[in-house]
């Protein structure tokens, strides 16, 4: 596989008639890493990464692979599809029906005239490395989703493209074999050292394979940066609701009560709670974005008293891995997640805490 | 892995860069289609506007003369209004009728009839007039014959009036009604009418709440279509109305255009105003049918729960079965009955039965030319008509050319206009053309194939859509070209799309009737206005003989057709 190309996105627009569909949005995705654009539906993300690959047509802005600029809607480039040098997994699969799995794959390399001796290596290679090797004579309707899944990836893998781009591959295959398929893929491509561009919804699916996640909303970057920074540290409501589900507290600061780092905030219902500023300057609707999972509800109060409330049990609802737990808490509910055999039931009282270090204050 | 990683990394795709292929093909077939049909439309509204020397061309003085003469044809005006109302609702209550019964009921052998429901469609209404007119012509119709044997008087049924000729008109256009309304029945959810029967709704109230708004604009569109097709056609009119001088207006165009002196601008303003009505009935179909998409919009075919209706099945299968026999059986069974016949009676002796009918066709040398020229038509028109139209089917639907959308309704445009009024136009236009086409087959050539294009468009059209896009679009990133692609990829998954749309050009090309009959010239005859014209100059036994011959023709192609249909039925879903 040839060395990874890195991707730049520069102020691109990509407008329907008068409706500014995305943009303007920049990101670099650096050589041999993956980035993933992550966001609802209807956000853009394929969008862009259409795009990238020359099947969607820009209004503005540019676009440069390996420094090679594809797309300069000031200077009037446009580099066809075919002539990009990338390759794509498709969210369809596109696995083509009227060929052999090994005409699937051998396909990119049939077009770049390659010796018959060369494409059987290679297609043979690339089916190794998804394991679909005894299936080269198949026919694409003999194949389960899954198996159709690994053709697409050998197909795109086959002829060595520098950059790989994925429009949600995995959202058509069942919930385990997903969970499978995250995995083995991030290892190929970190085995690979390709430069991967990924368009998912699926959060758990950003966070477990990329370097890098830019979230995406209603055609704009939302946050960028790396899976852990964009979970714990979310930048606005959105991203705190999307990336995870999350309690919004919002309140007013009390400067007065700052204890070392943890700055103070006071919700209408009299709370109060401390937070992490994470060096964010406090803006006139100041928030607390804390995670469900980072609230803890315990039957007796713990020792130290920073963040600690009584709180009463609203509806408890199980749902195996997790419970989730709805309390009353100074006039409205906080939801909390968390694992444990503890049984909870409606008006029970309780303790709940939050490590000011998970109350994270939102941008605004 | 090793060979993979360890392989220099491969050079672009070598490019034949900034040629834009598909640029230029596509735009060369996009105007050469867009003229076909538009420069014959010119000529036609020119011709409409001529009031100068008849003679002189281009025209000396313009106006709307010819138009005004237009309320002198009140009473053909009239007759193609009862007759095109009177088919349509003749048409409307079969397909209706057969819909609901084969898409709502448990009548048996649902499968079979749901096919055989289609056939009458591929049976022409020019076969259907001369079965019809030896079955109900009021002196020597079999049917009055063997009235008047049996001790009746004078006539019980006269297929040569308005209703007649709008009952052989329906029989055919039944099916087109049947196939768009069951469509629409079809594709309608169950689970909106078990939704209401759920909340408590009677099974009256589901059907007038919730069945009946949900199937009303299909069923409009349905008529409106059926309607604008009424008013443009010809062949029952021409077969059944003129010995009797009952004309509607596209016999009366045809007239206008064959007597001596022809009237030619009074028939172009004739056929303009023709078109502009159905123009407008078409625009109507498509209103009444996109804005109202929550009908269908899933593209699922649903199968909803039948409806028992008990002992009664039996009753309604006998209906389909008697539709069938009316407009397929019982028309070729006629015209086989009478062709072998020296001079047909409903009840002959056995020394009248004869085969000399079929060895005169056979023989003579204009019939054998015609026969020869139709079958070498339909090959070329269906080859080139393929190609044509999967090239216009395909940068419709896929391509990001600009103009793409104006495409669309240019090519769809031959579909509102009549095929005789568009040849009028194309005769007029090819004329004043400095290549000598005129009189050839050539012009014929040309004729079909752009009266053909909403046919093979719309065929290849409906396979395209059906094939996921990324299948190409994955082919694009790979690095092949616009030409490789089509190569590689979109032909051979639309294979059998593409040879039902041959087939389907094939046969209507062969039956053609409209356009040819303006167009061709002495030495280039072809089959079916051949039958027309034997038809009113020759014995009507050797006419039938030579419909059955074509029949052969078309059906032979049409059990090919529907062998590969079959067999591909569900490819490269």
């Amino acid at each position: 596989m040839s060395p990874g190309q890195h991707i730049e996105v520069e102020d691109l627009v990509i407008r329907y008639g008068a409706v500014a569909a995305v943009g303007p949005v920049s990101f670099t995705v650096a050589a041999g890493q993956q980035l993933t654009l992550l966001g609802p539906s209807g956000c853009g993300k394929t969008t862009t990464l259409r795009a990238v690959a020359g099947l969607e047509k820009p209004s503005a802005g540019a676009i440069r692979i390996g420094g090679r600029t594809v797309y300069d809607g000031a200077r009037g480039i446009d580099v066809p599809a075919e002539a990009r040098g990338l390759s794509m997994v498709f969210q369809s699969y596109a696995i083509w029906p009227h060929m052999t799995v090994f005409e699937n794959v051998a396909y990119g390399l049939r077009v770049r005239q390659k010796g018959a001796a060369e494409i059987r290596e290679r297609v043979g290679a690339a089916l190794d490395l998804v394991q679909m090797g005894p299936y080269a004579d198949r026919h694409a309707s003999q194949l389960s989703g899954g198996q159709q899944q690994r053709v697409a990836l050998a197909r795109a893998c086959a002829f060595s493209p520098s950059v790989l781009l994925f429009d949600e591959p995995l959202s058509n295959l069942d919930a385990k074999l997903r969970g499978d398929m995250r995995i083995e893929l991030r290892e190929l491509q970190h085995r690979l050292g390709v430069t991967s561009l990924y368009v998912t919804h699926d959060l758990e699916e950003a966070l477990a394979m990329s370097d890098k996640i830019v979230v995406m909303r209603a055609g704009q970057i939302e946050q960028s940066g790396p899976p852990s920074e964009i979970y714990n540290y979310p930048r606005t409501e959105f991203v705190a609701d999307f990336v995870g589900s999350a309690n919004l507290i919002q309140g007013r600061i009390r400067p007065d009560l700052t204890r070392g780092d943890a700055i103070a905030l006071e919700t209408p219902g009299g709370h109060l709670i401390h937070g992490s500023a994470h060096g964010r300057a406090v803006g006139d609707r100041p928030s607390f974005s804390v995670r469900t999972v980072h609230l803890k509800l315990t039957p007796q109060a713990p020792a130290h008293e920073t963040n600690v409330w009584p709180v009463t049990v609203k509806r408890a609802i199980f749902l195996g891995d997790l419970t989730q737990v709805h309390v009353e808490w100074g006039g409205r509910e906080l939801v909390v997640r968390q694992t444990g055999m503890q049984p909870w039931s409606e008006g029970q009282a309780a303790s709940l805490s939050a490590d000011p270090d998970h109350c994270i204050l939102l941008e605004h | 892995m090793t060979a993979l990683t360890d392989a220099p990394p491969l050079p672009m795709v070598a490019h034949r860069r900034h040629f834009p292929t598909q640029k230029v093909v596509g735009y060369a077939v996009a105007i050469t289609a867009a003229l076909c049909v538009l420069y014959p439309i010119y000529y036609l509204i020119q011709a409409s506007l001529d009031v100068g020397d008849p003679n002189v061309r281009p025209p000396t003085a313009y106006g709307l003369d010819n138009y005004a003469l237009l309320p002198n044809y009140w009473e053909v005006m009239l007759n193609t209004l009862v007759v095109a109302f009177a088919a349509t609702a003749m048409a409307m209550v079969f397909g209706f009728l057969f819909a609901w019964i084969l898409t709502r009921t448990n009548v048996p052998f649902r499968g079979t009839l749901e096919q055989l429901m289609a056939v009458p469609y591929y049976v022409t209404p020019l076969l259907g007039a001369l079965a019809w007119n030896f079955l109900g012509a009021p002196e020597s119709g079999f049917i009055n014959q063997i009235w008047r044997a049996l001790g009746g008087g004078g006539a019980i049924v006269d297929i040569t009036g308005p209703v007649g000729i709008a009952w052989v008109m329906a029989l055919f256009e039944g099916s087109v009604a049947f196939v768009m309304i069951s469509a629409v029945m079809k594709s309608m959810d169950p689970s909106l009418e078990e939704a209401s029967q759920i909340l408590g709704g009677s099974r009256l109230r589901t059907m007038l709440k919730v069945t009946l708004p949900l199937v009303a604009p299909g069923v409009l569109g349905a008529a409106l279509f059926v309607f604008a097709e009424m008013l443009g056609s010809f062949a029952a009119a021409l077969v059944l109305g003129t010995p009797n001088r009952f004309y509607v207006i596209t016999t009366a165009i045809y007239q206008l255009v064959s007597q001596y002196p022809p009237k030619l601008p009074l028939a172009a303003a004739m056929g303009v105003s023709l078109f502009v009505v159905m123009f407008a009935m078409l625009y109507a179909y498509r209103r009444v049918t996109r804005g109202r998409s929550y009908v269908t919009v899933t593209g699922k075919a649903f199968r909803p729960r039948p409806m028992d209706v008990g002992g009664l099945r039996w009753a309604l299968f006998a209906l389909c079965i008697a539709y069938v026999v009316l407009s397929v059986v019982l028309p070729i069974a006629t015209l086989g009955y009478a062709s072998v016949q020296r001079l047909a009676v409903a009840l002959p002796s056995a020394d009248n039965f004869t085969l000399e009918h079929y060895r005169t066709a056979l023989s003579l040398n204009a019939v054998r030319q015609a026969i020869w020229n139709s079958l070498f038509l339909g090959v070329l028109t269906a080859t080139i008509g393929v190609v044509v139209t999967g090239l216009l089917a395909w940068l419709i639907q896929r391509s990001r050319l600009a103009g793409r959308g104006m495409l669309e309704y240019i090519v769809m445009f031959p579909q509102a206009v009549p095929r005789l009024v568009f040849a009028f136009g194309m005769m007029w236009a090819w004329l004043v053309f400095p290549i000598p086409v005129y009189g050839t087959i050539w012009i014929l050539l040309i004729a079909y194939l752009t009266v053909f294009l909403p046919l093979g468009v719309r065929a290849i059209s409906g396979v395209l859509v059906q094939l996921d896009k990324s299948l190409e679009e994955c082919g694009e990133v790979c690095g092949a070209s616009w030409g490789q692609r089509l190569r590689t990829i979109t032909m051979p998954l639309l294979k059998p799309g593409l040879f039902a749309a041959w087939l389907l050009i094939f046969v209507a090309s062969v039956r053609e009737l409209g356009a040819s009959i303006l167009l061709m010239g002495p030495d280039s005859k072809v089959l079916t206005p051949a039958i027309v014209e034997a038809f009113f100059s020759s014995s009507s036994e050797l006419t039938a003989a030579m419909a059955l011959i074509q029949t052969a023709f078309v059906g032979v192609a049409m059990l090919v057709f529907l062998a590969i249909t079959r067999r591909y039925g569900r490819i490269g879903a």
